[in-house]
């Protein structure tokens, strides 16, 4: 009924973001950039130095799970096992290096090993998801309160304080007036850029998200790469449980609470569409940053912090909106 | 290739008849079956747990997550989800409590309309925008509990008149709990509205397959809001439920029924992918996760493994009762 009308569409659709700077792309940093100046504008205490490096350094965590996310929603697929991740991720490494509870001091093999952990649960939501069929939102929210539960065992009713000399320095100390867990998250974005522009994994992750029927019948074999696209995605959430854990220097089973919508609400606010194939983790990275500066924004010109969720809440539902505005005739179908 | 399963739901009432094959039959009976096996389990580990007390204490306990999973069910038939109706619910225990001392005993009728109207809008948002719901009802919640927050000051409120809420402390023919009772009742209601008028075969037809029932006429975005209101209003009385057994409303209370609510639903066996399913399916699934809650400290295994136990329920319930026909590419 609406093919033809459809191919045109579609055709000239098509090539815009591949030629560079669209709209869609520019949107979101010309949005930053807006929001920034009506804060500076309306807050003498917004526009300091120091409130752009609490900002900076309070993202630093949401960017890391964003980062992860960003892979996951590339794919079309959802992911809202953070919460889960991150919290186990959060009180293994706060049992594994130097602590209260335990005699373990191992350092940097324990950050790792607390990663590792955080990865073999997103890899677990990947498996279920392309070994069992169940839908991703499904498998993520099982896998998130797997998490919870290895979280709440580990716990086990005494919170472990760290003492440990390299994570408790990660949040305090600075370079060049960023805290060292800031640039973890630069260094973080820059490995997601990489992964997403020279990887065949990060490539993939976009082909299958824009079209996984092509890919499949092109013989590309995508269940694997789903599963490890889970999985980086998991490590992503593993190292933001462990900045927390840095960050509060204990352990907590609730580390990673909210920070899945956050980080869906800046993957989607910076320009990442939740059907998959577009946007990236520069996208996200900017996502980040407007959602951060209008949480720092909104309480410096005195609005109540508990409406922070209620904001982000309203951001996701307007941006997605927004987004799937011009396919309406398009698709007849949301479920 | 779908005819044969359109077949399937004109065999309701499911649980008393199954589908055609008598694989399909046993897997109808499936949440019977581990309701029942789970009784004989926690009996064997604990005799004195098949007694009227502990029975009584337990059905009473699954009041609120029944009418929240009810309720669910209605979109999760629609083939959408609705993520917010635990914050809903707790949202709505803040109103009680807030609006108990202005509005007396019209409270319980004021919180549940508003709750419905705020589910409503959630569909109108669903359809109108042609957001997935999952979208909407994850923006919902996240609104909801920053709603509650600022209005309740973050805490508990205290709830000092119980006469509103007494009477669901009461119980029927001195054994059944009122709450469960009108958990029931809600249950039974909807079912009935649901069997005599044509609204069971819009909203089969809006779950099996959304397009082909548009074409065919189907009011499709009414039913599906209708269906969010349905879960709105289910959210507000489980609130009110909530209140009765805790005198306070606050703006967490409710936060940690959601997963078990959404276990009861696909444990119950209604399909996530929608069309396939009954809301006496969730019934049974709220009370199959109920027994887990009360039954996992009786074997001795500590509530830790509750949430773990949660997660695997949801992935292997789902991977059971899906229809792989229906979704080629899972996302």
């Amino acid at each position: 009924m609406t093919s033809p009308a459809e191919d045109v569409d579609v055709a000239a659709a098509r090539p815009q973001p591949r030629r560079g700077v669209s709209l869609r792309d520019s949107g979101p940093p010309l949005a930053l950039v807006v929001i920034f100046v009506a804060f500076s504008a309306l807050s003498s205490d917004f526009r300091s130095i120091g409130n752009v490096q609490n900002i900076m350094d309070t993202a630093a965590v949401l960017a890391v799970v964003t980062c992860g996310i960003t892979f996951v929603l590339m794919m079309g697929s959802i992911d809202l096992s953070a919460p889960g991740v991150m919290g186990a991720a959060a009180i293994a490494v706060a049992l594994l290096v130097a602590n209260n509870r335990n005699g373990n001091e191992l350092g940097v093999i324990g950050i790792l090993l607390a990663i590792l952990l955080a990865a073999a649960l997103g890899c677990v939501s990947g498996l279920a998801l392309v070994l069992l069929k169940v839908p991703s939102f499904m498998t993520t929210l099982g896998v998130s309160a797997v998490g919870l539960g290895l979280a709440t065992l580990m716990f086990n009713g005494v919170q472990p304080n760290i003492t440990d000399g390299t994570l408790a320095s990660w949040p305090v100390e600075r370079l060049l007036g960023l805290s060292y867990l800031t640039w973890i998250a630069f260094a973080c974005v820059l490995v997601g850029y990489l992964i997403q522009r020279y990887t065949r994994l990060g490539r993939y992750a976009f082909a299958i998200g824009g079209a996984e029927e092509v890919l499949a019948l092109s013989g590309v074999k995508v269940a694997p790469y789903k599963v490890a696209v889970f999985t980086l995605a998991g490590a992503f959430y593993g190292l933001a449980g462990v900045m927390v854990t840095s960050q509060l220097s204990a352990g907590l089973v609730q580390a990673g609470k909210g920070y899945d919508f956050a980080a869906i609400t800046a993957a989607v606010v910076g320009g990442t569409l939740l059907t998959g194939g577009r946007g990236g983790i520069l996208h996200s990275a900017v996502g980040v940053l407007i959602v951060m500066v209008l949480t720092n924004g909104l309480v410096q010109v005195g609005v109540s912090p508990y409406w922070q969720g209620g904001v982000q809440g309203l951001i996701v539902v307007a941006a997605v909106a927004a987004a799937v505005l011009p396919q309406r005739r398009r698709n007849q179908v949301t479920k | 290739m779908s005819t044969p399963v359109i077949a399937q739901p004109a065999a309701e009432p499911v649980v008393v008849k199954g589908g055609p094959t008598p694989a399909q039959r046993l897997t109808s009976f499936m949440p019977v079956i581990a309701l029942v096996a789970l009784l004989a389990a926690l009996t064997i580990a604990d005799p004195d747990f098949l007694t009227q007390k502990s029975l009584t204490a337990a059905i009473r306990t699954s009041a609120p997550l029944v009418v929240l999973a009810a309720g669910a069910t209605l979109v999760v038939l629609c083939g959408g989800i609705d993520l917010s109706i635990a914050a809903l619910a707790s949202l709505s225990t803040v109103f009680f409590a807030m609006w108990l001392p202005d509005l007396g005993g019209l409270t319980t009728l004021a919180v549940i309309a508003a709750a419905a109207g705020i589910g409503a809008i959630q569909g109108i948002a669903h359809v109108v925008l042609r957001i997935p719901s999952f979208i909407v009802t994850l923006g919902g919640m996240s609104i909801f509990s920053a709603v509650a927050l600022v209005i309740s000051d973050a805490g508990p409120i205290r709830v000092v008149d119980r006469d509103a809420t007494n009477w669901l402390t009461l119980y029927v023919a001195g054994y059944i709990p009122m709450a469960f009772f009108v958990a029931v009742v809600v249950v039974a209601v909807i079912a009935l509205v649901l069997k005599l008028t044509p609204l069971q075969s819009y909203i089969t037809a809006t779950g099996y397959s959304e397009s082909a029932a548009r074409l065919a006429g189907t009011p499709v975005d009414r039913v599906k809001v209708g269906a969010f209101t349905v879960s709105g209003a289910c959210a507000g009385l489980a609130a009110v439920m909530l209140v009765s057994r805790n005198f306070s409303g606050s703006p967490t209370m409710a936060d940690n029924l959601l997963l078990p609510a959404v276990a009861a639903i696909v444990v119950g066996g209604t399909a996530i992918t929608g069309g396939h399913g009954s809301i006496w399916r969730s019934l049974v699934g709220a009370l199959v996760i109920t027994l887990l809650r009360v039954g996992l400290p009786i074997v001795g295994v500590p509530s830790a493994y509750e949430q773990i136990l949660y997660g695997a329920i949801i992935v292997a319930a789902v991977a059971l009762t899906l229809d792989r026909s229906k979704v080629l590419t899972i996302k």
